[in-house]
């Protein structure tokens, strides 16, 4: 990609329609699922603790790494959806970059994924400090930003939603399930605290026990997967466009 | 006066080891239509795809309003309008949000849209949705949405494939008014009446090769080199006659006796040239 100038008509005209894609019906069930799973695991986790312990913490953590998990299959699918209906190219050579496509396409994700994050909080029915509201933002935005990047990588390759639902499965089962099972297996938690998911997971059960919400290694982790999903993302982008 | 818009000098594509474009020159005028005519896989497509930076050329170049066709940039974009068989429409929108969002992203004002839509006549289907459209609806749509923004030049692959002839003239109708309008106008398709009809000079492209270049009637009268009549009689007959002083007399005794119904010349068509020249078809 071009370092080319961004015009914010165009922009917002893209992030205004990737908004419309993701309240359509093909994916606005993301993030309901989401906002389902984190009331479920808050009832499910309520109940195994009969009020002995306060498991809020982990199943808001879970509702969030599915909602951050789900922005990776949403990016992809939504730039599948694009090449498969012929629009795509009808955009690009209507005057829109790639960089105002790039970012039209995953901030809206970053919207709707970080108002889902929210509501989780409120659904969990935890109480947050100021300070702990910014640190649970700010983390869950930088793991959203970096599953958008990686979905947009997966949409490079995928050519119809299906292929994008195909291709991006085995990501998320690895996103998902690699954090959720870190506490059965060293190998698991070794791993889980190498992925921004796993980060989230920790941060946001850190957060809710009110201890300090993120290490050096877990802010060096993100910044690394951030820098290196992006660059990874400009390679392929350069290699083949958003079509490969 | 005309403005030079595009000109290919020596244009060539390779995919592989194989040539879809040799060498190729043509130049595309303000206020002109060129017509790209040949069968499928001729290199028609792939000559868009080049002149609208889509595709590098192997080698020759293009240039596009004054733009080498590899340098082009999003300027350029705002200056040109595409239509191609993968041109699409966003199918859960109405038509008019469709123009609205290319409008937002070309910075033409919104007014401009409901003129359009009455100009090609989809105004009273503006709130349709564009995945509930009909062929020549959805056509017209992907056209409405390539001159918005009234660009310089045209691109149209194939615009009236597959459509009926009401709702292909009244695309011929409309491309000959933006002609008129000072628009340029580059057209592939393999439709000779099409080409014959609407554009000022036309290539015929076989095999990645111009074989002919020039007006429709200039190519047909070099070809008309073996004149003939055809001849129908009252009994239902018809003759392939050469023009010659036997086939005049002969015409004329059937003439005398009262057995000529009707008679033709026969000038050969872009159809004929064009199998005479390459012996193949353009279906």
């Amino acid at each position: 990609m071009k370092i080319t100038a961004i015009h914010f008509r165009k922009l917002s005209a893209v992030t205004e329609m990737k908004m419309r894609t993701l309240m359509s019906k093909n994916f606005i069930i993301m993030p309901i699922f989401s906002l389902g799973f984190t009331f479920l695991m808050k009832i499910l986790y309520r109940s195994i603790a009969d009020g002995k312990i306060n498991m809020d913490g982990y199943a808001l953590s879970l509702g969030v790494l599915m909602n951050i998990s789900m922005s990776v299959y949403c990016t992809a699918a939504a730039l599948a959806e694009e090449k498969e209906k012929n629009t795509l190219r009808t955009l690009m050579t209507s005057s829109v970059n790639g960089l105002e496509f790039f970012l039209g396409s995953i901030i809206p994700v970053i919207i709707l994924s970080t108002a889902v994050n929210v509501l989780c909080v409120f659904i969990v029915q935890l109480t947050l400090s100021g300070s702990q509201w910014g640190a649970y933002l700010i983390i869950t935005t930088v793991c959203t930003f970096i599953a958008s990047v990686v979905g947009m990588i997966f949409g490079i390759y995928a050519k119809t939603q299906v292929s994008a639902s195909t291709i991006t499965t085995p990501a998320l089962i690895i996103f998902m399930m690699v954090p959720m099972l870190s506490g059965f297996s060293s190998i698991l938690e070794k791993i889980s605290n190498l992925l921004f998911t796993g980060i989230a997971l920790n941060a946001i059960s850190a957060i809710s026990a009110g201890k300090a919400p993120i290490h050096l290694s877990g802010i060096i982790v993100l910044s690394v997967e951030a820098f290196l999903s992006a660059a990874l993302f400009l390679i392929l982008y350069r290699k083949n466009g958003f079509e490969k | 006066m005309k403005q030079q818009y595009i000109s290919i000098r020596h244009l060539s594509k390779k995919f592989n080891k194989d040539f879809v474009l040799k060498d190729i020159n043509a130049v595309l005028n303000s206020n002109e239509i060129l017509g790209f005519l040949g069968p499928s896989g001729a290199g028609k497509t792939t000559t868009i795809k080049i002149l609208t930076g889509q595709l590098k050329p192997t080698s020759g170049n293009a240039e596009i309003l004054g733009i080498e066709c590899d340098k082009i940039n999003e300027r350029i974009y705002e200056q040109i309008g595409i239509v191609t068989d993968s041109s699409g429409v966003y199918e859960r929108m109405n038509l008019y949000d469709n123009l609205k969002y290319f409008a937002r992203i070309l910075n033409v004002p919104s007014e401009n849209i409901d003129l359009l839509l009455k100009r090609i006549g989809l105004y009273e289907h503006r709130k349709k949705m564009a995945g509930k459209l009909s062929k020549g609806q959805r056509q017209r749509l992907i056209l409405a949405r390539a001159i918005l923004h009234r660009p310089k030049v045209l691109f149209l692959d194939e615009p009236t494939n597959g459509l009926d002839p009401s709702a292909s003239n009244e695309i011929h109708k409309l491309l000959m008014e933006l002609k008129n309008e000072g628009m340029a106008i580059f057209l592939t398709t393999h439709n000779m009446e099409e080409a014959a009809k609407l554009c000022d000079n036309v290539a015929l492209l076989n095999d990645g090769v111009i074989v002919e270049y020039g007006s429709p009637q200039a190519i047909c009268l070099k070809h008309n080199q073996i004149k003939k009549y055809r001849v129908r009689l009252t009994d239902g007959t018809t003759h392939l006659l050469l023009q010659n002083e036997k086939t005049t007399g002969q015409i004329a005794q059937w003439m005398n006796s009262g057995q000529l119904e009707t008679i033709h010349s026969c000038e050969p068509t872009l159809e004929t040239v064009f199998l005479d020249t390459t012996g193949r078809n353009l279906q």
